[in-house]
This record gives C-alpha cells, structure tokens and sequence, in this order.
C-alpha cells in the first residue's frame, strides 16, 4: 500500500515537472539538428506534432503522455531527415546555398558597418592566410567574423524565437525581399561614400555629365557585389510554397 | 473472427496519391487533418505515418497537382493548407478511372458487383 501511494507520488512529481513548452522546444531543436529538414518542413512538421498533442489532449490524456504519443506518431527526426531528402534533394541543397550566401551578405554588411575595425578585412586572399598563419591579425579577423557566422548558423537552425518573426516578415515573398533589401544596401552605400568625402564629388559631377556619367558607372560597378548577392538570394530563397494559390 | 489485414505497404504507396487528390477535391485541408480522415474512412486499415505524408504532398506540389498557403488557424497558430490545383483536378480523374479498371476486373473474377466508371 505504502509502495503504490509512494508510485503514485512519483507519477505525480513527474507531471508537475513536465513542461509542454520546453518538451516541444527540446523536439524543434532535434529536427533543426537534422540536416536535410528545411525550415519551412520543420515548421510544417512542428505544426502537426501541436495538432496531434492538441488531439491527445483531447481524449483526455494528460501534457506527457499526449507529447511522447505525439511525437512517436511524427516520427524520428535522422528518419524524417532521410524522407524528405528521399522526396526532394534539389530543395534540402538549394536552402544550404541559400544559407551560405545569406551568410556571405551578412560578412559584407558587417565589414561595411564596422568600417574602423583593425581586423576588417574578412574575405582575404589565400595568400594572405598563408603569411599570416597563426598571427594576431588571423585572429583578429576570426573574433570579427565570428559573432556573424554564429548568428547565421543559430538563425539557420530555428533557434532565434525573437528573429523567427523578423526573418519570415522579410523572406515571406521574393517582392518583398527585393523592396526591403534594395533600399538598404542603397543607403548604406551612401552612407559610406558620404563618410569618405564623396559628396562634395557628386555636387561637382552634377554640373558635368561626363563627370555624373563616370560617377554613376563607378556607383554602379560599387554597387554589382551586393547587387548580385541580393539577386542570388532572391533566387534562392525559399518561397515557391508561400505563394497565395490559385484555387482551382 | 476474420479480421482485415493493414494495407501492405506498397499499397498504401500506390494509393496515396487518388487518396490525397480525392481529399483535397473535397476542399483544403492540412497534414494532421487528412491523416486523421484517411484513418476514419479506411476503417483504421489505411494507416499512415506522419514522416511519410509530408514528402507525398510536396512531391504532388512540385508535380503541380496540389498547391499550398500558410493561413492562421482558429487557435490562432499558422498552419500550411493545401489545395488541389486544376492539373490536380485532371490527375484525380485520370487516376480514378485506373483504379476503377482494376477494382472492376476483380471484381468480375471475384464475381462483386462492378463499381461505375
């Protein structure tokens, strides 16, 4: 008798310890860790395990046994891995391409925003590691670099709640990406040649065309890398299945 | 008592596609959804696996034959719908007159009455 209140006691500790949240956040960081899931799949697969706890719940099964039911019914993350890669290839590398250039952007806005840095200079020649193997400056630039790698890897495996909604906001359609990213580049471009005296050049260049001429092909030719990395990820990104469909 | 057998596996591969295309021909629906639906028609003999939905429908989106959209549910969370598209449409009916083929010859051997085409 005293053995079965004791077991009764112990079922009851562990329910009052278990937390849905944390069950749920602890699975959504075992699928991110699952290389070949996609966000969008994760998100998709993270809406079903809540459909199918909520379902438990339902016929009156309490939070731990409804998300252990639920999650078993999903699925092992390394086999959901292995089917959607089966399913798809083509989507599971076309987002890792997606990730490296969005990773790349992210270096370049960086060495622009944080122009006065000794280490600035991120994207060095082979050479250059060579010569400065093991040095200070190779460190230097590793500790500038680093907090940007972190944050696009940290962002890549859904483990941002608070840049969740910012990150979809901007990627929710390839327009709005284009009409988001455009203007800031533009303006940070400025905003950097105006810090190098150019616009005293840009007030003289207007009254000469050659002069304007020079100046808008040498703003454009400034202009291609980031332009070009913008054109990369608006066709890389993830969006086809976000389209609002034509119902039939 | 005779009890029926689960679908075996290949089956339930090959009847995935008229089952997802019939579903959504009734109207959008989501992935947890057509489970539970597919579970209560088949009587439980159908009984498929959350890993294995998911990579079906997004093979029928990438064929075109579906189409989906991230709408807010009523419990106020997002939820990918699916739709059937018109080329979904013209699959279901292509994919209906072939099972009822198969359904109508063993059905003549297995003298059943024959279903209508």
């Amino acid at each position: 008798m005293a053995g079965r209140s004791q077991h009764l006691e112990q079922i009851m500790e562990n329910q009052a310890r278990f937390d849905l949240n944390v069950a749920v956040e602890n699975w959504r960081q075992e699928l991110a860790a699952q290389p070949n899931l996609t966000v969008e799949v994760r998100r998709e697969l993270e809406t079903h395990l809540r459909d199918s706890i909520a379902g438990f719940r339902q016929r009156c099964l309490n939070d731990e046994e409804s998300f252990w039911l639920a999650r078993r019914r999903v699925g092992q993350p390394p086999q959901l891995g292995e089917e959607f890669v089966k399913a798809n290839p083509a989507a599971v590398w076309r987002e890792r391409a997606f990730w490296i250039v969005l990773l790349l952007a992210a270096l370049q806005l960086w060495n622009k925003v944080c122009p006065d840095f000794e280490g600035k200079i991120v994207l060095h020649s082979p050479t250059w590691f060579s010569h400065h193997w093991a040095s200070v400056e190779l460190l230097q630039s590793l500790v500038y670099i680093l907090p940007i790698i972190c944050f696009v890897t940290f962002l890549a495996n859904g483990r941002m709640n608070w840049m969740d909604s910012a990150f979809r906001f901007v990627f929710r359609s390839r327009l709005r990406f284009v009409t988001i990213s455009l203007p800031v580049v533009l303006i940070l471009q400025l905003f950097i040649s105006s810090g190098s005296g150019e616009p005293a050049d840009f007030v003289n260049a207007m009254y000469f065309t050659n002069g304007f001429l020079e100046m808008g092909s040498n703003f454009f030719i400034a202009e291609i890398w980031p332009l070009t990395v913008i054109a990369l990820i608006t066709w890389l990104m993830p969006t086809q299945n976000r389209r609002t469909p034509k119902r039939a | 008592m005779y009890k029926t057998a689960m679908l075996a596996k290949d089956l339930v591969a090959a009847s995935s596609k008229p089952l997802l295309l019939s579903i959504l021909a009734d109207g959008e629906s989501y992935g947890y959804e057509i489970i539970k639906k597919v579970r209560e028609l088949s009587g439980g003999h159908i009984e498929w696996s959350d890993g294995m939905l998911y990579p079906v429908l997004h093979r029928l989106e990438r064929d075109g034959l579906i189409e989906s959209e991230w709408k807010e549910a009523d419990n106020g969370r997002e939820r990918k719908y699916y739709f059937i598209s018109a080329d979904g449409r013209k699959a279901l009916k292509n994919q209906r007159q072939q099972w009822l083929a198969v359904h109508n010859t063993l059905s003549k051997l297995w003298k059943i009455k024959p279903a209508s085409i």
